[in-house]
């Protein structure tokens, strides 16, 4: 029973210790990421690595996420007599919601856990502790370069998932199944908001690619220097960045979205 | 002069360590099992000091307390009239320029190659021109016999030839104080050889204080001036090569003839064999 009651509080020590180190470091990168602007090279090279190599899963999951988006949205939409709506249905679900979001959860999937194993395996093979010795901070040329990358990316992929799936929507809607082609574009037009639904897309998928990035800097950071502890970082990448997504789309949701 | 009592050295020494006493945190902060207990070490510009000892003796641990990676429970450690655990972060980073450590596995960075390894901390905290860079790093690397592999990555290259390559960048920038940590492990006799003369020769050149922390007693007796045998994290004995070799302390005969009985243990504390095995009566 002591030992149970033991195991809580030391479950509970270190989970509030993670946490402090979690906002500790975050402010450590942001105060150290004057090498990530100064240098330019070194965050261009990251977004090219977390940006360029994620297009692929992006584009093809927005095309295939507007195909299902045409297909369902005209099946309920036809019920009511209002498949004209199928453009501004599709362009609503993916700017406000799924553009940001599924971008998020694949970004975190594809790029996070690069993120993660790549400075875990620098810490395993003491590349940090090197570079620390050799007085280069690693938080600022390593963590930094790779945040702002991240932060970066994150938008330009959630647009690029969204213009993709309007795209695809179009497709099966209006190729396939014949709703109106002028319809579809001018709905979508009329009825979307520039700042209401895609600045708050923006701001959505902003906020995402901090969560997402620094979750996966800090579990790399923080894991255990071996084969296993890099193992169990990754996955908690994966675990922590989604999780944060879906409870923080929620509260943005809420903020955004929530009328009076 | 053989035994615990530390030597008076003429010339105010480059690196110094005063009763240090060091144990890692546990999870709860408070200090776990004791690595160093009270170690009293002077190493003076120009001059190559070794650091020996079996496994866990506490070797490495001073190289990371004299790196300010780790800071001691007790005593004190200055390099060049500086106490590294009080200074800041600015300031502990100045010093570390003055310093070059090679790494047990050597720690290139795996995602640049041979060239840009040895030129990152001249990249980092120098204003050379490309040329004088691309110049300087070439030096460094027919220095350890490399320079023709300058373009390969390091999954491309052996564990020897990146202990060079790391070699070469751990005295890219003309350090004062040069660390080595086990330079020797994996290298075949002719690097072996090179690299003992190299390691020589570098702290020379360089007037740098030098500190090898190895297992390999033959080469090192050779080369080094000075040497501290380190024991369950106390200094059991120290002195000139041959001093070293001359002497009658069972701890050192066994540890220099490399012999199986003797004061060092081979096993890890352990209950009776047989009684783990269950034959115990």
């Amino acid at each position: 029973m002591k030992k149970f009651a033991e195991g809580i509080g030391h479950g509970v020590i270190d989970s509030i210790a993670k946490l402090g180190y979690f906002a500790r470091l975050f402010v450590l990168t942001l105060r150290q990421s004057g090498t990530a602007f100064a240098r330019l090279r070194l965050t261009i090279a990251q977004i090219h690595f977390i940006g360029n190599y994620s297009l692929i899963i992006i584009v093809v999951s927005g095309l295939f996420v507007g195909f299902v988006l045409g297909l369902q949205g005209y099946n309920t939409l036809q019920r009511y007599g209002s498949e004209q709506a199928l453009g501004l249905l599709v362009a609503l679900s993916l700017v406000r919601e799924l553009g940001p979001v599924v971008t998020a959860l694949l970004f975190a999937g594809r790029a996070g856990t690069s993120i993660t194993a790549e400075i875990g395996l620098m810490k395993a093979g003491e590349q940090l502790t090197a570079m620390e010795m050799m007085a280069v901070s690693p938080v600022a040329r390593v963590l930094a370069p790779r945040f702002w990358a991240g932060v970066v990316s994150m938008p330009l992929l959630a647009a690029m998932f969204s213009a993709v799936g309007i795209f695809g929507g179009y497709v099966v809607g209006v190729v396939m199944i014949g709703v109106d082609e002028g319809a579809f574009w001018s709905q979508m037009q009329n009825g979307m908001d520039w700042m209401d639904d895609v600045g708050n897309g923006v701001i959505k998928s902003i906020v995402f690619g901090i969560a997402v990035t620094f979750i996966s800097v800090f579990e790399g950071y923080d894991s255990q220097p071996t084969p296993e502890g890099v193992s169990r970082a990754t996955t908690r990448t994966v675990v922590s960045s989604s999780l944060a997504v879906l409870a923080l789309d929620f509260i943005l949701t809420a903020l955004m979205f929530t009328n009076g | 002069m053989l035994m615990s009592d530390s030597s008076t050295p003429a010339e105010q020494p480059f690196v110094a360590m005063q009763g240090v006493s060091f144990a890692y945190p546990t999870l709860t902060g408070a200090p776990g099992r004791q690595i160093l207990s009270g170690v009293d070490l002077n190493v003076k510009r120009g001059q190559l000091v070794a650091l020996m000892g079996g496994s866990g003796s506490g070797k490495t641990t001073i190289l990371r307390l004299l790196g300010g990676q780790v800071a001691p429970q007790a005593g004190r450690v200055t390099i060049d009239g500086q106490n590294v655990h009080a200074l800041k972060q600015r300031e502990l980073f100045a010093l570390r320029r003055r310093m070059g450590m090679l790494f047990q596995f050597g720690a290139l960075f795996t995602d640049m190659s041979v060239f840009d390894n040895v030129a990152f901390p001249l990249q980092e905290h120098t204003d050379l021109p490309q040329p004088a860079i691309r110049d300087l790093v070439l030096m460094k690397l027919n220095a350890v016999g490399l320079r023709g592999a300058h373009a390969l990555m390091p999954s491309e290259i052996s564990g020897g030839m990146a202990r060079r390559v790391a070699l070469a960048r751990a005295i890219a920038l003309d350090p004062q104080l040069i660390m080595y940590d086990e330079p020797f492990a994996g290298l075949d006799p002719i690097s072996l050889s090179i690299t003992a003369n190299l390691i020589r020769s570098l702290g020379a050149a360089l007037n740098a204080a030098s500190i090898i922390v190895t297992h390999d007693v033959a080469e090192s007796l050779q080369i080094v001036d000075y040497v501290y045998f380190l024991a369950e994290g106390k200094i059991v004995a120290q002195g000139t090569p041959d001093e070293i070799r001359a002497s009658t302390m069972p701890y050192v005969q066994q540890f220099v003839a490399g012999a199986p009985d003797g004061p060092v243990r081979f096993h890890y504390p352990a209950p009776e064999y047989a009684a783990d095995l269950g034959l115990a009566k």
